[in-house]
C-alpha cells in the first residue's frame, strides 16, 4: 500500500467517524443550549440565552465546585494508588505481567452496579467494617460510613482504578529501565532518579490517566447517590435532571457546554505543563 | 414448586406449538423489570400463542423521553406511573383503549377508575396500585410515636431520616402538612411547601433512588419515607419495620396499562390487558410485588395474611384521607425550580 | 519479589476483591438481603437459569462488549498513529474533538446517538448499541495508544521506508508491535466500559435487544434479586478459568 493510500485509511476512517458520531452529541449541545425553553415540551425553536443566564447562580457554582474536588481527590488517590501498582507490573516478569492485569481486571468485568451493591455491604451499619471493629473491640457502637463523603470517594476510586492504571502500564511498558541504572551508577540517589528520569519519561501516562479518571468522574453520578446519600447533587445529577426530570433541554445543554469548556481549559492547562516536560513532539 | 411446573408445561407446550404459529403474533411490552412474573408471561404464551418480547427501563424519565424521541414506535404496551399517564395522554403519545376488547374490565374496583388522571380510562387500565407512607423501625423507634408526616421533622430524628429520590413525594408532605392538595398548581402554595421543606433537610441521611427497603434492613436508616409494597416486603425479612399512613393523608399512585400511539399489535396489546385482568393473573402479581391489584375477584384467591393486611390494602378511610397524584401541568417547572433548590443547596449538614 | 511489592500488591488486591468475595458469598446465601449467613443454596442460581431474559441480556452484553471493544481497539489504533505520525490539516481539531467526546455528559449522548440514528435509519438494536459503545469508547482508546507512543522515535520509521518498507509493512511491522500492550490495555478498557454503559444503552436499543447493566439497574430499583448476584458469580469464574487457561498456555511456550 502507498504511504497516501494508509494514511488516507488511518485518517478518513476515523476521522469520518469522530465527526459523524462524535460531533452529532456536540453540535446537539451547542445548538441546544441557544434554543428557548418550554414547559411543555424539551425546547422551542427559537433563540435564547436565557439558559446560560440562568447558570449565573450561586447555586450552581456551588456544585459545580463540589463535583471539581471530588473528581480531583479520585484522580488524586488512584494516582497514588495506581502509580506504584504499574510500575511494580512493569517490573514483573514478562510472564507474569499479562496475569497480573487480566486479575486487576476482573472485577470490573462484574456489573458497577452490583459491585457498589457490595460495596454497600462493607461499609454498612450491620456490614463488614463495623462487625470487624466491634468484635476487636475499637468502637462501642457501628460507625456511619455509609452515605458519607469517604464512602463517595471509596467507592469512585473503586470503580475508576483501571482507567489510571492501565495507561500508566500501557506508558511505563517501553520505559528503558537501563535509564535508571545508569542515574544510579552517576551517583544519583533513588529519589532523584525517580524525579530526573522516572518521572518525566511517564508523565504522559500519568496525564493520560488523570485526564481518563478526572473526566468522567466529574460525569459520574450514580455511586454518590448509592453510597453518598444523594443530597448534594453533582453536575452529572443537575444535567441528567434537566434533561429527563424537568425536561429542559436548553438549559441541560447550556450546563453540560460550561462543563465541557470547563474541563478543555483544564486540558490546556495539563498540556502546558506537558510542553514543559516533553522534549519531542507533544501528543495532545 | 407451582411456578416450577407451569414453566415445565409452558415449555413443552410452546415446544409442540408449529413454528410458523410461533414466529406469527407478538406483544412488545415495555416494563420494569421483574414486574410482570415470568411465569406469568410464559402462561399467557402458551395460552393464547402470543409471543411476549420483554424489554426494560429504569426510570418513568427515560421511558417518557424514549417514547417521545421514538414516537410511541417499537412497543406496543407500557407501564407508566400516575402522573406520567396524564401527561402522556395530554401530549398525544397514547392511543385509547378499546374497552369493548377487554371484557375483564367489569370485575375491576370501581373506586381506581374513572380517576382526575384519565377520566372514563380512555387510555389507561390500573394495573396495580400503592401508596407512599412512612416506614419505622420498631425495634429502634416505637412505631407508635410517629404518625403524622409532620413527626418527620422532629429535632431528635436529625440526620436519620430517608426521603425518596421523588420531587412529587416529598412535596406532598409539606404541601398536605399545609392543608393543601398534593396537586397544587398554586405557585405561593408550593413555595410554602419549599419553605417547610428546608427545615426538614437537617434531618434528611438519604434521598433514596433505589429499592427504599433495602436501608430500613440494613439498620442504615430507622424512620422515614417508604412504599406500602416494599414494607410489606421487609416485613417477611424483619417484622420489626413498620408501614404507617401518616395522619394528613399517603401518598396514592396507580400504575397502569397504557398503549402508545404507534404501537403495531394493538389487538394484542388488548389481549394481555384482558389476560392480566384475570383473577388468578392478578393473585400471582401481588403476591410477587406486595402491591395491591385492582382485580376484586383476585382477592378472595389471595392468602388471609396478604388480604386482611391493611398495609397492601388499606381500609376506604385512609384511602379517602389520602390523595392520588395526578398531573400539575404548567405548575410543573415551579416544583422543579424548588427541588432543584432544595437539592444543590448545602442547607443539609 | 521484594516484600514491600507484596505487600502493596496484596492490599490493592484485597481492596478490589473484598466487594466481590462479598458478591460470590451471597451467591450462595440463602438470605435474599445478603445481611446474615442463613446457609448455603444454590437457589440463585436455579432462579438465574430460569430468568430467560437476565440470560439473553448477558448474551446480548457480551456480544456488544467484544464487538465494540475490538471495533473501538482497531479504529483507536489509526486514529492514535493517524494523530501522532502523520501531519495532517484539521489534526488539532480532530484531537480537540475526541477529547471532547470525552468530557460530554451520558445523557446527552444517549439522546444525541437516538435522535442520529433515527435520523440516519439506523435499526435500534445491535447495531446501534455497537456504533455507540465504539463512539464512547473511542477517545479512551486513542489516548492509551497515544500515551505509549510518546517518545516514539520516528527515525526508526523513516529507515525503515529508507530501506524499501511500503507504509503499510511499517505499520504492520513495526508500529503494530511496539503498541501490542496498548492496545490490549484499550481492549479491557473499551469491554469494561461496554458492559458497563447503561443510559445510553437504554436510549439506543431497540425492543428486541434488552442489555444486562439495563436489566440490572431497573431490577435493583424493583428490589434486589440475588440471580444477579449469582450471574456475576459466575461471570468472574468464567474470567478466572480463562485466566488460568491462558496462563497455562504461556507456560507452554517456554
Amino acid at each position: 500500500m502507498t504511504k497516501s493510500r494508509v494514511r488516507l485509511f488511518s485518517i478518513g476512517l476515523v476521522s469520518g467517524w469522530i465527526i459523524v458520531f462524535g460531533g452529532a452529541p456536540l453540535l446537539l449541545v451547542l445548538v441546544t443550549s441557544f434554543l428557548g425553553q418550554h414547559p411543555q415540551k424539551f425546547y422551542e425553536l427559537s433563540f435564547s440565552l436565557k439558559s446560560y443566564i440562568q447558570l449565573i447562580d450561586a447555586t450552581y457554582l456551588e456544585v459545580m465546585f463540589r463535583s471539581v474536588r471530588l473528581a480531583t481527590l479520585t484522580t488524586l488517590f488512584c494516582l497514588f494508588a495506581g502509580y506504584p501498582f504499574a510500575w511494580l507490573t512493569y517490573r514483573l516478569h514478562q510472564r507474569y505481567r499479562l496475569t497480573v492485569l487480566i486479575l486487576l481486571m476482573i472485577p470490573f468485568w462484574t456489573n458497577s452496579l452490583i459491585r457498589t451493591y457490595a460495596v454497600r455491604m462493607i461499609l454498612g451499619t450491620q456490614g463488614l467494617t463495623n462487625k470487624v471493629l466491634l468484635a476487636a473491640g475499637i468502637i462501642d457502637s457501628p460507625v456511619r460510613l455509609m452515605y458519607t463523603d469517604s464512602a463517595v470517594i471509596l467507592g469512585l476510586i473503586y470503580l475508576m482504578l483501571p482507567f489510571m492504571i492501565l495507561p500508566l502500564y500501557a506508558n511505563m511498558e517501553k520505559f528503558d529501565y537501563r535509564l535508571v541504572e545508569a542515574s544510579r551508577d552517576l551517583g544519583a540517589g533513588p529519589l532523584q532518579t525517580f524525579r530526573s528520569v522516572v518521572v518525566p519519561l511517564t508523565l504522559p501516562g500519568v496525564i493520560a490517566g488523570c485526564i481518563m479518571v478526572f473526566v468522567p468522574t466529574m460525569g459520574l453520578f450514580y455511586v454518590a447517590t448509592l453510597l453518598g446519600g444523594g443530597r448534594k447533587l453533582l453536575v452529572g445529577n443537575l444535567i441528567q435532571h434537566h434533561f429527563l426530570v424537568s425536561h429542559n433541554w436548553p438549559l441541560g445543554s447550556a450546563m453540560s457546554l460550561v462543563l465541557i469548556l470547563m474541563m478543555v481549559s483544564m486540558l490546556g492547562l495539563y498540556w502546558l505543563v506537558l510542553r514543559r516536560f516533553s522534549a519531542r513532539r507533544p501528543i495532545l | 414448586m407451582m411456578n416450577n411446573k407451569m414453566t415445565w408445561l409452558a415449555f413443552v407446550l410452546i415446544a409442540l406449538q408449529p413454528v410458523s404459529i410461533l414466529a406469527s403474533e407478538k406483544v412488545y411490552i415495555y416494563n420494569w423489570t421483574e414486574y410482570i412474573p415470568d411465569a406469568v408471561l410464559e402462561q399467557f404464551t402458551s395460552e393464547t400463542g402470543i409471543k411476549v418480547i420483554y424489554s426494560t427501563y429504569e426510570s418513568n424519565e427515560t421511558m417518557y423521553a424514549k417514547l417521545k424521541l421514538i414516537k410511541g414506535e417499537g412497543y406496543d404496551l407500557v407501564f407508566p406511573s400516575t402522573y406520567f399517564v396524564s401527561k402522556m395522554s395530554k401530549e398525544g403519545m397514547l392511543q385509547p383503549l378499546n374497552h369493548a376488547l377487554l371484557p375483564n374490565l367489569a370485575a375491576l374496583d370501581t373506586s381506581l377508575m374513572d380517576k382526575a388522571f384519565d377520566p372514563g380510562n380512555v387510555y389507561s387500565i390500573p394495573y396495580m396500585w400503592g401508596s407512599t407512607g412512612i416506614g419505622v423501625n420498631g425495634d429502634a423507634i416505637a412505631a407508635s410515636e410517629v404518625n403524622s408526616w409532620q413527626d418527620l421533622w422532629r429535632k431528635e430524628y436529625r440526620g436519620q431520616v430517608l426521603l425518596q429520590d421523588d420531587m412529587r413525594e416529598v412535596f406532598h408532605m409539606a404541601l398536605r402538612i399545609k392543608g393543601y392538595s398534593s396537586n397544587s398548581r398554586n405557585p405561593r402554595e408550593i413555595e410554602e411547601a419549599y419553605e417547610l421543606l428546608k427545615e426538614l433537610m437537617p434531618n434528611v441521611l438519604v434521598f433514596n433512588s433505589d429499592s427504599p427497603r433495602l436501608p430500613y434492613l440494613a439498620g442504615e436508616v430507622n424512620v422515614g419515607m417508604i412504599w406500602n409494597g416494599e414494607a410489606w416486603m421487609a416485613q417477611q425479612e424483619n417484622k420489626a419495620i413498620t408501614y404507617i399512613y401518616p395522619s394528613e393523608g399517603a401518598n396514592f399512585w396507580v400504575d397502569s396499562f397504557v398503549i402508545p400511539a404507534g404501537a403495531e399489535n394493538v389487538e394484542n396489546a388488548h389481549t394481555f390487558i384482558n389476560f392480566m385482568l384475570r383473577a388468578d393473573i392478578a393473585k400471582a402479581c401481588v403476591e410477587e410485588n406486595g402491591f395491591a391489584t385492582p382485580v376484586t375477584a383476585a382477592l378472595q384467591l389471595l392468602d388471609e395474611t396478604v388480604r386482611s393486611s391493611e398495609v397492601i390494602f388499606p381500609p376506604a378511610e385512609i384511602v379517602k384521607a389520602g390523595e392520588f397524584q395526578t398531573d400539575v401541568g404548567e405548575a410543573l417547572p415551579v416544583y422543579q425550580m424548588y427541588w432543584e433548590k432544595l437539592r444543590s443547596g448545602s442547607s443539609s449538614q | 519479589m521484594k516484600k514491600s511489592s507484596l505487600l502493596y500488591y496484596i492490599t490493592v488486591f484485597a481492596y478490589l476483591y473484598l466487594p466481590i468475595c462479598i458478591l460470590v458469598l451471597n451467591a450462595f446465601n440463602a438470605n435474599r438481603y445478603g445481611l446474615r449467613w442463613d446457609g448455603f443454596t444454590f437457589q440463585w442460581f436455579v432462579a438465574m437459569v430460569h430468568n430467560h431474559g437476565l440470560m439473553e441480556a448477558a448474551r446480548n452484553s457480551l456480544l456488544v462488549a467484544v464487538s465494540s471493544a475490538s471495533l473501538a481497539t482497531f479504529l483507536g489504533f489509526f486514529g492514535a498513529v493517524g494523530m501522532y505520525l502523520y501531519r495532517f490539516r484539521g489534526r488539532q481539531v480532530l484531537q480537540g474533538t475526541l477529547l471532547t467526546m470525552l468530557m460530554v455528559p451520558d445523557i446527552i449522548l444517549a439522546i444525541a446517538f437516538l435522535i442520529l440514528f433515527i435520523l440516519l435509519g439506523v435499526s435500534l438494536g445491535f447495531w446501534s448499541l455497537l456504533l455507540a459503545h465504539v463512539t464512547f469508547c473511542l477517545p479512551f482508546s486513542v489516548i492509551t495508544v497515544l500515551a505509549r507512543m510518546q517518545g516514539f522515535d520516528p527515525y526508526l520509521l523513516d529507515a525503515a521506508r529508507d530501506l524499501g518498507a511500503s507504509e503499510g509493512q511499517v505499520l504492520h511491522r513495526i508500529v503494530f508491535p511496539l503498541l501490542r500492550p496498548a492496545l490490549l490495555a484499550s481492549w479491557l478498557l473499551s469491554f469494561t466500559l461496554s458492559l458497563d454503559d447503561v443510559i445510553v444503552s437504554s436510549f439506543v436499543t431497540g425492543p428486541t435487544f434488552d442489555v444486562l447493566p439495563l436489566k440490572i439497574f431497573s431490577m435493583v430499583k424493583v428490589g434486589v434479586k440475588p440471580e444477579v448476584n449469582a450471574l456475576a458469580t459466575l461471570m468472574i469464574v468464567v474470567s478466572v478459568v480463562f485466566v488460568l487457561i491462558s496462563q497455562l498456555l504461556l507456560k507452554e511456550k517456554k
